[in-house]
């Protein structure tokens, strides 16, 4: 079969996957920006395809001084999720790397918050952060300590559901590491070891740069996912108390579910695309993808 | 033969074929019809839904009922009247949506049914409905898109009226006589004095009101917000103070559920709701205050008595294709007969039909703890009805504008600004989301 035979047959091959690919993911984001160019209002039918004024959400959106608030919590909670969840991440993959039966033992238990539904996360937390019913709580209480309810105290509020989405995710970021670490070719610590390496030079010098890779993507996926969340704010605190807890993406929610601004939320949503793409691109150049050993 | 003969006896002949079809239903022409029909949680229809399998037997329709959570039933419906898709073939018109889904055109007007005899028979008695619950449910040409089924009405709520007692004062009827209660109570025996729910476009409307505030200028004529005015800064202060001094711990996230529980199991005290919350305090088997609830009415301001008033009907979607059959199961479910069962078997307190309102059982029934709450119950709602100061409550855009209130009592009580500082921004807000929908607001 000639090359141009055969680079013609994988196109017929890849085709139908192709297409189906675009109709469920490019033809909603093509609608969702030709919305973005409307002022689309449910209960304005006459505004559905509107565009005598394009650029009027976006207008609205270089206006709106709560946007600019989401923007920044969600930046702050971006960054710490992501941080302590690659941190929490490493530091327990290397501890239950170490061959012992219970470490084996305890890998599936670090992994429930993971499996869990959302949803069942943000109810067990929400049980854990009111004061009547909390057994942390409760707990502080005979100590003796006077702690507040910490989603709704303006000091704690952000902070509570940085602890909460660290919990349920950490144990991605371990999944992955714990992975990397179990490809780590035995020759190449022998070899640092020959050469009088300590187990922190190992570490920084061996280990480090041969998970930077799947570092990198499991940061990436966390940073993708934290733009996205969304129960653990809906069921906690509601992005209260005021705006301290509300997320861009949960403002782009109400905008568009109890609003109906659908044209301003997808106005919202073009943007936070456009961030997340164009960050996780300067993410990718700025670490690359590690060290690659054949 | 001429075309309107042949027509005629074509006519008979069918007829003729079609009813021993009927007859073989059972006399019922919608045998086999399945209709979908959704409200937020409410006791009503948990209490109805046990009569479903009656109401199969007596028209043939199968009914699926879905309730949803307050806030996801607004939401999801919203989105689906929208579409004016036929999923839904009866539902809920909420009290804050009343204004922007009628307004919409998303529901069907029922005049039609209600003149003609052979949909609705004269004893359905249509005018029986309390007038100010009604006035919700039509649009300004006073044409009707549906029935009410609950009738909210502000009480003040005390679940340990026995601390009350013992502090040698009783319920207070006015603001300052709130505080000087509050003070007295406040942590005898555990409790906590107050208590709401995070609802606060619903909770402090009444004491904004009640210190000569309102929402807007002149709803529904004029909508510039005008909440942010020296009374109501105000009152937002006065409110957030009550509600951080006197609360429990955490209030500020608590729904209404949470909040209620809290007066059950005696965790709170006095709280301003409407009677449906109230209620189960007394008749509710896991209730700890059932013998020391007591009512009132809302306290009043240095300007009145703005106790908040609601209601929510049962109306049939304008995209249903089984508009007849829904209309059938609305007809069942909000007749004398099945609203007189529903307080006899369960003793609901909401009821919006006047005659069981009058009826010696609901008033044998709302008669808790040896007070008359169904007369408490009746003077709120003619209190709303009359003058109209709840208007400002059905109007399209006021979810987005009590998003707005609600933000700032909660920025006020936590302290995250001061309250002319977080009712300004908000009204600017308010403002500025108004002109996004198309409204027009006074300048300056």
């Amino acid at each position: 079969m000639s090359s141009s035979l055969q680079r013609r047959f994988f196109a017929y091959c890849v085709a139908p996957s192709l297409a189906v690919l675009a109709v469920v993911t490019l033809l909603p984001s093509l609608y969702l920006l030709a919305t973005s160019f409307t002022p689309l209002n449910l209960t304005r039918p006459e505004t559905a395809w509107d565009f005598s004024e394009p650029l009027i959400s976006y207008r609205q959106l270089v206006t709106d001084d709560r946007l600019g608030n989401s923007i920044w919590v969600q930046i702050k909670l971006s960054f710490w999720t992501v941080l302590l969840q690659l941190l929490i991440g490493v530091a327990l993959a290397l501890l239950l790397n170490i061959k012992s039966r219970l470490l084996v033992a305890l890998r599936t238990v670090y992994l429930i918050p993971m499996v869990l539904p959302p949803i069942v996360v943000a109810i067990i937390w929400k049980v854990i952060y009111t004061p009547d019913i909390s057994p942390m709580h409760g707990l502080f209480r005979s100590l003796g300590w006077n702690v507040p309810a910490l989603i709704t105290d303006p000091q704690w509020a952000l902070t509570s559901i940085i602890i909460a989405d660290t919990w349920e995710w950490f144990p991605f970021t371990m999944l992955m590491v714990l992975a990397a670490l179990q490809m780590l070719p035995q020759e190449l610590l022998d070899a640092a070891k020959v050469d009088g390496a300590s187990p922190w030079q190992l570490t920084r010098h061996v280990t480090l740069p041969f998970i930077q890779g799947v570092l990198l993507v499991a940061g990436l996926f966390r940073l993708i996912d934290s733009i996205k969340a969304f129960p653990l704010i809906y069921i906690l605190t509601d992005g209260g108390p005021g705006n301290l807890t509300e997320v861009t993406n949960y403002y782009s929610f109400l905008q568009a579910f109890n609003f109906s601004y659908l044209g301003f939320s997808s106005a919202i949503t073009v943007v936070l695309l456009a961030a997340t793409v164009a960050l996780s691109w300067v993410i990718i150049r700025a670490v690359g993808w590690g060290v690659r050993v054949d | 033969m001429s075309r309107l003969r042949r027509r005629t006896i074509l006519g008979g002949a069918l007829g003729a074929l079609a009813a021993p079809a009927i007859h073989a239903q059972g006399g019922k022409p919608y045998n086999g019809t399945t209709i979908n029909c959704s409200c937020f949680q409410t006791t009503y229809y948990e209490y109805l839904k046990t009569y479903f399998p009656e109401f199969q037997e007596k028209t043939g329709i199968k009914v699926n009922f879905t309730m949803q959570a307050f806030p996801v039933y607004n939401q999801r419906t919203d989105l689906e009247l929208s579409t004016k898709g036929s999923a839904i073939d009866a539902c809920n018109i909420t009290f804050i949506y009343s204004g922007r889904w009628i307004g919409a055109g998303w529901f069907t007007p029922l005049d039609t049914f209600l003149k003609d005899t052979k949909h609705t028979p004269a004893d359905w008695d249509p005018d029986d409905f309390v007038s100010g619950a009604q006035s919700q449910m039509k649009n300004a040409k006073g044409e009707t898109f549906a029935f009410t089924h609950e009738a909210g009405a502000m009480l003040n709520i005390a679940s340990r009226y026995d601390l009350i007692e013992k502090a040698g004062l009783k319920m207070p009827t006015t603001f300052d006589e709130l505080i000087k209660v509050c003070d007295a109570i406040d942590g005898k025996d555990g409790v906590k004095a107050f208590v709401a729910d995070k609802l606060h476009h619903w909770n402090w409307i009444p004491y904004l009101m009640g210190y000569g505030g309102n929402v807007f200028k002149d709803p529904p004529a004029n909508l510039t917000p005008i909440f942010a005015s020296s009374e109501g800064i105000a009152a937002a202060q006065w409110y957030a103070d009550l509600l951080m001094k006197y609360g429990p711990d955490g209030q500020l996230s608590y729904s209404d559920d949470q909040a209620m529980r809290a007066q059950m199991s005696g965790r709170a005290n006095m709280r301003t709701q409407a009677i449906t919350w109230g209620v189960p305090l007394v008749k509710d088997p896991e209730s700890k205050v059932a013998k020391t609830t007591r009512f009132a009415l809302m306290p009043a301001g240095p300007k009145g008595n703005f106790p908040g008033s609601n209601s929510h009907g049962l109306g049939i979607p304008a995209g249903s294709k089984k508009k007849e059959a829904a209309w059938e199961f609305i007809k069942w479910a909000l007749s004398k007969e099945t609203i007189n069962k529903i307080v006899e078997k369960h003793g609901y307190p909401a009821v919006c039909r006047t005659s069981v309102i009058k009826s010696p059982k609901f008033k044998e029934v709302m008669t808790l703890n040896g007070q008359d709450v169904a007369a408490l119950y009746l003077e709120v709602l003619q209190l709303g009805g009359k003058s109209g100061y709840m208007k400002y409550r059905t109007v399209p855009v006021y979810p987005q504008v009590g998003d707005k209130i609600n933000k700032a009592i909660e920025k006020i009580a936590t302290k995250q600004q001061l309250a002319p500082e977080a009712m300004k921004q908000a009204q600017a807000e308010a403002v500025q989301d108004l002109k996004k929908a198309g409204f027009k607001v006074d300048e300056g």
